[in-house]
């Protein structure tokens, strides 16, 4: 039997956008505008997503290489403020097992015509299976893919 | 105008129980048990919904003499059967949201006695809580647990 592990870490991502706090908000709270920059890599064989962006609202997120592991994201939304923060806890699993649990915080404030956000983790990191710079590593690459879906729309 | 604002706070709570693990997991798992000790000092904070598992919801609530009405919504997103406890939780008052917290319990049975260890990363919204007086609150609670326990004897 794998040896029950915990490990707590939490980390901090800044990004400044030239988007409006609305046009932010909004590429995280439609489903359109979030599939547009939160998935896997292109050549992954599955990708399904489904979202209800509202207090206690479930999203989830499954996907993986072809032929290789299955990946599960599933999220809860805890609080919105509109065009100002979103709070939600999600869950990973790995080909079934559960291998983090996670509290995560978006701010977003005005700067000048544009926005300053902050996203705030907070994971318990279960059994070994991941390790929070990896975590890190993966949501700063969303956060690039969603500047780069910004610009482009 | 709103004025929204998030503090985030963690904190670790640590006990030994003279108790084995058997006898603490009941104490978190059974809800006749839970009620005996999670709460107010005198008790008197029911769950109007337990279901204690993987996505199962926890929900409570409870009003201070004279004082403000609380509410306790859990989600549990990990459990292994007297090893941990994951989830998350929203504490309301008087139906504002004031928390949205992670927590992990971790037990480890060291012959008849037990050490636990909480810890809980905790978002408080708007000014409405602090991470001191959760830590406090949660210190209490875990004083109360024990108390419970040893009247089990």
């Amino acid at each position: 039997m794998k040896p029950r592990t915990v490990t707590h870490a939490s980390f901090t991502l800044n990004r400044h956008f030239k988007q409006s706090p609305a046009r932010v908000f909004a590429a995280f709270a439609t489903e359109q505008g979030k599939r547009a920059w939160f998935h896997g890599p292109e050549d992954w064989a599955r990708d399904e997503h489904h979202m209800d962006f509202r207090v206690g609202g479930i999203e989830t997120s499954v996907g993986g290489p072809p032929g290789g592991w299955v990946s599960s994201f599933r999220c809860i939304y805890q609080d919105i403020v509109p065009d100002e923060r979103i709070v939600y806890s999600y869950d990973m699993d790995l080909n079934g097992d559960r291998i983090s649990v996670s509290l995560a915080t978006i701010e977003m404030k005005p700067e000048g015509t544009g926005t300053y956000l902050v996203l705030t983790e907070q994971g318990a990191y279960l059994d070994g299976w991941d390790k929070p710079d990896d975590r890190e590593h993966g949501t700063n690459e969303l956060l690039n893919n969603l500047e780069r879906y910004l610009n482009q729309n | 105008m709103s004025d929204h604002s998030v503090a985030h706070g963690t904190f670790v709570v640590e006990r030994t129980y003279t108790h084995p693990i058997e006898k603490l997991w009941a104490a978190w798992s059974d809800p006749e048990q839970k009620v005996k000790w999670f709460g107010a000092p005198d008790g008197g904070m029911p769950a109007q919904i337990f279901d204690f598992k993987p996505g199962g919801r926890e929900s409570r609530h409870g009003t201070i003499p004279n004082g403000p009405t609380f509410s306790f919504e859990v989600l549990y997103q990990d459990i292994v059967r007297n090893s941990r406890i994951v989830y998350n939780y929203d504490m309301h008052m008087d139906g504002k949201k004031i928390s949205v917290s992670l927590a992990a319990v971790e037990f480890w049975p060291e012959g008849k006695t037990t050490r636990m260890k909480l810890t809980e990363y905790g978002l408080f919204l708007d000014g409405l809580d602090t991470v001191a007086q959760r830590r406090e609150g949660t210190a209490a609670l875990m004083d109360q647990l024990g108390t419970f326990l040893d009247s089990k004897k």
